[in-house]
């Protein structure tokens, strides 16, 4: 299981990384006579029941209204392989182009945006995830090891970044910005404000664990040899709680993920152009795309990969995902985006 | 003085005559008395902002509410559009065509029992006109900046006097709603008219002539209006309108949700017309007959595209050499692809548009005016004489100081339609190397930018209330509440408004029909010569309704059956 | 105990004051005011003024914020600019809608999770994977999509009400009337929750099915399930009863998507609608119960987990 589990993230991660190679086309090359067309399957047998090299069947716009293709069984349309850097294409792309997972509706290729949206979202939810461990170890392990004063404000703090509720801030925060963001510039945001909502979760953890480490032989032995406090701290203590730590950033990425979805709603995602998982589902919450456009809930799809690929590692790695708070940022995010 | 009374046209089946552009479904012809009775349900996107549609800054929900409950003095037929007694019964016009002398309907009661009379329509033009209510309704009511004389001599009369001869006279007293005197009167003398009859007014205190009266409102919820038994109005067979009992109009701000009801038959109609992207759903349930799909044809409102020609917007701007040049704006006409936008943002559903009268306004459309050809290439070269060229070989132009030509682009956010809109001109600008910034928001902030011109370009829908040039001057005139591009003018800002703002009062004084014609050709070739906002389609506009739902009379323009809300009735 | 509590009322207190003020202050300096996003576009200079002058709009932002503050202090919270009403009214209103929905939506969460997570974690094979991927599906789901999903269901079956909180012309039996409305946004909101406790029951259920003495007690042939639900089952629900509060609180100060999408008069939607129009004092007022909200619920949390081990109270 953990083989599958650790599979499932590889190939998404691989696929994230090789999406210029392995996506068809650019993720804002825009079909303008294709808007929400159906999948084009690879074909090896055709009508009359012979093999051939994989094709697809071209779509043909049978009523532009209402969106509705017709397939045009007559004309094998062969994929090309490895032409111009990319995997496979179609050996027309201006009038027959591979759509593997169908269009968008703006017309594009929903596989090439699934591709490199891979990218815009692992690498945010990474990033944020990185940067609340960071930020959630650093206090913890602050107000574990020392204590006192310090371990009370900073505790307080962490606890008033809690129960704040988030999103009515970043509403009101909206409001106060300028109309275009650039997309690095949302990505430090959104990345930044992740990282703070989710630091509080691991800084509760990470304190407890230092502070019970702190009495620890270990510990006590380290400083009567003359070990310094940062060197206890960064060599001894906080290592101590890094499976807790590799826990936290397995249930935060995935809440990273959806949380995006739902930041765009209130105009706080990534704009047009900029691909992302979040902003795909977001364009996606339409009634059509449940029942007449399902590809486009692939999104949803992908970030199941990566949700059961993460809990499958994590289920079997010996990290032992059951600590209290371990699971407090996936509730409080989950919840968080709920109250979006 | 000659007599210049209309009968009272039975509209009904005058409009189904006088289709704009497409076929319409002829109202049901059932027996007289079978409709009585029966309730609608409603969905609409918007909360109202106040009861009080005089003080009212404008918007859907307080004119659906002024329209189901209020009455004014004669209507125009949104489908023949033509002017129609109303609560004035008939009308005379002195010779020199400035006075008209108004014969109220007798018998009339507001719908607390108290008789209207004429009083009350002076209170409702004074209230109008009250320096302290800024009503958006005054410039409406006024020709060439000078308010209407309104006199009463008997409870029975009200003789209205123009400042100057006004080409389509009555015409804009459509504009506005009739309010009792005897409930407001205190306050507009007491300054608080701006702020009476707010949401918080109970609905006991609120009175009208239309043929509803509010018997409920749940704020974000829904309004619901009961029928109006002292209504005055008979159906062409004499029995008492309205039809029905009840309609209830649920706040519904979300697109999806309202076409949602719809389909589940849990509302009847939606205050306004369903998007293209809608047609193909509502389309299978009008195959299973679950609801009725009524296609209007090519609509009369074009969306618009403008760049802010506030000079102070740009002034300490590296782009003010190009931004505010006329080339400009016939390159990014000429750049924009018709056919593709119809197909992307219409879904093919839409002609194409070049300036704010679309063709189907047929009295008021000329082929004589000329338009930008689609023509990317000489986009370039126009952009290049104004110092648009590409510097560096990047594919995107840079202006004199080697900065990239770049522009913000406003839209509504939430509206479809209108994002893919955007999502098309920035494509296409992008073509010729112009960089648009897309930036969708809240209805309420782009108000606030269009108010304070603090912004580049913006992508909206003004939409007009009339065909008539005449009544929509606020938009051809410089000075104009909705001469949106450059707010706020207290003189011409360049020659040609000025040319316009001269030929538009010829325009209102000819009492000549063809004259009229003649001038405001003149006035769309100059407005095509520079300009100052890019048309690009009018969609088909498509209404649905449960297929229970009879007696409407659909207009083109919003709110296409509920403008007419006193024939609706339901099939039982 | 007391002086723990005490401590964490205070707190509280703090943090409703400060998130309203922050409202209040970060939207009085956004761009813009009420009477621009009301006025017609083209009102004049005067005609603005007027209203801002109505609404006090026309003070400095320290001037306004003490005043707003002076009142805040004796709970009245200003007039909604928007509603003409007074804002307390509004907001209690909203409040109360969300509560209704927020305790439905907790109550199923609760049933439907906890006995799953249970049951997918103290025994292994194809129920325990299928419920496992369930609940994974469903936390890979945003609410919105999620809650359009279940209105398109609703429309599709014609079983239930497609939004609202109430029909329209009134019904024979409310109560009744108000549970079919309930379903779809209390399911919207219940299931990604009740994904999540089971995640987290089933973890803690595995965690303790694995402990020395749950082993002991099976060799000694005592019945599996007896084990599992009156021995294991105690101990394992400690994660569940931790996170409890903070779901409870921002369960509580409400849900933009599915208040939206379903039209459920909440407090969410409420703060949305006021935002859009720079309604100041309704902002700080949705603010302020948001965070009401969420410090009850931490101070039910908290109270919880030292109810279960009295020791958290040193540990703060």
């Amino acid at each position: 299981m953990r083989r599958l589990g650790l599979s499932f993230l590889v190939v998404v991660f691989a696929a994230a990384a090789g999406a210029p190679f392995l996506a068809p086309h650019a993720p804002d090359v825009k079909f303008s006579e294709l808007l929400y067309a159906p999948p084009t399957l690879p074909h090896v047998v055709d009508d009359a029941g012979a093999w051939h090299a994989p094709f697809i069947y071209p779509w043909r716009l049978a009523d532009r209204l209402e969106q509705r293709f017709e397939q045009n069984r007559s004309t094998r349309m062969p994929l090309v392989w490895l032409r111009g850097g990319r995997i496979a294409q179609s050996s027309d792309e201006a009038r027959a182009p591979f759509l593997l997972v169908g269009a968008d509706g703006s017309g594009r290729d929903v596989f090439a945006r699934l591709l490199f949206g891979a990218r815009t979202s692992l690498g945010l939810a990474l990033v944020a995830a990185l940067g609340a461990t960071l930020l959630g170890g650093l206090v913890g392990g602050a107000a574990g090891y020392i204590g006192g004063i310090v371990d009370e404000a900073l505790m307080r703090a962490t606890d008033f970044v809690l129960v704040l509720p988030a999103i009515y801030v970043v509403l009101a925060l909206r409001a106060v910005l300028p109309l275009v963001l650039s997309s690095g510039i949302v990505f430090v945001m959104l990345a930044a404000i992740f990282a703070v909502v989710g630091a509080p979760f691991v800084a509760r953890g990470v304190r407890a664990i230092v502070r019970s480490e702190r009495q620890l032989e270990y510990a006590v032995a380290a400083r009567s040899l003359g070990a310094g406090h940062a060197r206890l701290l960064v060599r001894h203590l906080l290592p101590a709680a890094s499976g807790y730590v590799v826990v936290q950033l397995t249930v935060l990425v995935p809440a990273f993920i959806v949380a995006e979805a739902t930041l765009s709603y209130v105009g706080l995602g990534f704009q047009d152009p900029i691909a992302s998982w979040g902003a795909m589902l977001q364009e996606a919450s339409n009634t059509r795309a449940l029942t007449d456009f399902r590809w486009l809930l692939s999104p949803a799809a992908a970030i199941f990969l990566v949700v059961l690929g993460l809990n499958l590692v994590l289920q079997q790695s010996g990290v032992n995902p059951v600590t209290i708070s371990s699971d407090e940022p996936l509730g409080r995010l989950r919840s968080d985006s709920h109250s979006l | 003085m000659t007599r210049h009374s209309r009968s009272v046209a039975p509209f009904i089946a005058a409009v189904v005559a006088a289709a704009v552009g497409c076929s319409r479904p002829a109202p049901s012809t059932s027996t007289p008395g079978s409709r009585q009775g029966g309730e609608i349900v409603v969905t609409n996107r918007s909360n109202p902002s106040t009861f009080n549609r005089i003080s009212s800054p404008g918007g859907r929900a307080d004119d659906l509410v002024a329209l189901l409950t209020q009455a004014k003095l004669v209507r125009i037929n949104r489908v023949t559009w033509e002017v129609e007694p109303w609560l004035a019964e008939s009308w005379t016009r002195s010779d020199d065509g400035l006075r008209y002398t108004l014969k109220l309907r007798p018998n009339v009661t507001f719908s607390d029992g108290e008789p209207f009379t004429s009083a009350d329509v002076a209170f409702s033009f004074a209230a109008a006109y009250d320096d302290k209510t800024a009503s958006p309704l005054k410039e409406a009511l006024a020709v060439s900046g000078k308010v209407l004389g309104i006199a009463t001599p008997d409870p029975q009369t009200v003789i209205v006097t123009f400042p100057s001869f006004f080409a389509v006279g009555l015409r804009i007293l459509d504009n506005l709603p009739i309010l009792p005197r005897h409930k407001l009167e205190a306050a507009l003398k007491s300054g608080t008219f701006a702020n009476a009859w707010n949401l918080d007014t109970p609905l006991t205190e609120l009175a009208g002539l239309g043929p509803f009266v509010l018997s409920e409102f749940v704020r974000g919820q829904r309004i619901v209006f009961t029928r109006n038994p002292r209504y005055w109005r008979k159906d062409a067979d004499g029995s008492p309108l309205p039809h029905l009992d009840r309609i209830t109009m649920q706040i519904v701000p979300d697109q999806d949700a309202e076409l949602l009801r719809l389909r589940a038959g849990q509302s009847d109609m939606s205050t306004v017309e369903m998007r293209p992207s809608d047609y193909a759903p509502l389309k299978r349930d009008a195959a299973a007959g679950t609801v009725k799909l009524i296609d209007l044809g090519d609509g009369l409102d074009a969306e618009a595209f403008w760049i802010n020609l506030n000079p102070q917007h740009f002034a300490h701007d590296p782009r003010a050499a190009w931004i505010q040049k006329d080339e400009l704006r016939h390159a990014i006409s000429m750049a924009v692809s018709r056919e593709l936008f119809v197909n992307t943002v219409y879904f093919g559903a839409g002609v194409p548009v070049f300036g704010p009268i679309a063709p189907a306004n047929k009295k008021w459309y000329s082929a004589e005016v000329p338009h930008d050809p689609y023509d990317p290439a000489g986009a370039r070269r126009l952009l290049a004489s104004i110092g648009l060229v590409d510097r560096n070989g990047d594919g995107i132009l840079e202006d004199a100081h080697n900065q990239p030509a770049h522009f913000t682009l406003v839209t509504q956010k939430g509206r479809t339609d209108r994002e893919r809109a955007v999502e098309v001109i920035r494509d296409e600008l992008k073509k010729i190397g112009l960089v648009v910034d897309a930036a969708p928001v809240d209805f309420g902030k782009m108000r606030q930018l269009v108010g304070s011109g603090d912004y580049d370009a913006l992508y909206f829908g003004p939409g007009a209330t009339d065909i008539d040039p005449a009544v929509n001057q606020d938009y051809w005139l410089s000075s104009g509440g909705a001469h949106f591009w450059d707010l706020g003018q207290t003189k011409p800002a360049t020659d040609w408004e000025r040319r316009i703002d001269e030929l538009m009062a010829r325009q209102v004084a000819s009492p000549d029909q063809n004259e009229r014609q003649r001038l405001f050709v003149e006035v769309q070739k100059i407005f095509a010569e520079h300009e100052p906002a890019i048309y690009f389609a009018a969609p088909r506009v498509f209404l649905a309704t449960s297929s229970r739902v009879t007696g409407y009379t659909p207009s083109i323009i919003p709110p296409q059956l509920l403008w007419a809300s006193d024939t609706i009735a339901v099939v039982k | 105990m007391l002086a723990f509590l005490l401590r964490r009322f205070a707190f509280a207190v703090v943090l409703v004051f400060t998130v309203s003020s922050a409202a209040l202050i970060l939207v009085r300096l956004a761009p813009g005011d009420y009477a621009d996003t009301v006025a017609a576009p083209n009102a004049s200079r005067e005609v603005k003024d007027a209203m801002r002058a109505r609404f006090g709009l026309n003070r400095s932002v320290a001037q306004q914020y003490g005043a707003w503050v002076a009142d805040a202090v004796r709970l009245d919270f200003g007039r909604s600019m928007m509603y003409g009403s007074p804002v307390r009214g509004l907001v209690r209103e909203g409040a109360i809608n969300t509560a209704i929905l927020a305790a439905t939506a907790l109550v199923a969460a609760t049933l439907i999770g906890l006995p799953l997570g249970i049951i997918s974690g103290s025994r292994r094979g194809l129920l325990a994977d299928a419920i496992r991927t369930v609940s994974i599906v469903l936390l890979s789901l945003p609410p919105l999509l999620s809650s359009l999903v279940l209105l398109a269901v609703a429309a599709g079956t014609g079983w239930l009400p497609v939004g609202d909180m109430r029909s329209a012309g009134g019904a024979a039996w409310p109560l009744f009337d108000l549970l079919r409305h309930l379903i779809v946004p209390a399911t919207a909101l219940a299931l990604p929750i009740a994904a999540m406790f089971e995640r987290m029951q089933s973890q803690a259920m595995a965690e303790v099915v694995g402990q020395p003495y749950v082993l002991a007690a099976l060799a000694r042939g005592i019945p599996r399930a007896r084990i599992v639900w009156r021995d294991a089952l105690k101990p394992a629900l400690r994660p569940a009863a931790a996170v409890y509060g903070l779901v409870v609180g921002a369960l509580l100060s409400g849900s933009f998507a599915v208040e939206a999408v379903t039209s459920w008069p909440g407090l969410g939607v409420l703060m949305l609608d006021a935002l859009r129009a720079r309604d100041l004092y309704l902002v700080a007022g949705c603010a302020a119960a948001g965070s009401v909200f969420l410090a009850i619920g931490t101070i039910v949390s908290d109270v919880a987990l030292v109810l279960i081990d009295p020791r958290a109270v040193e540990a703060g």
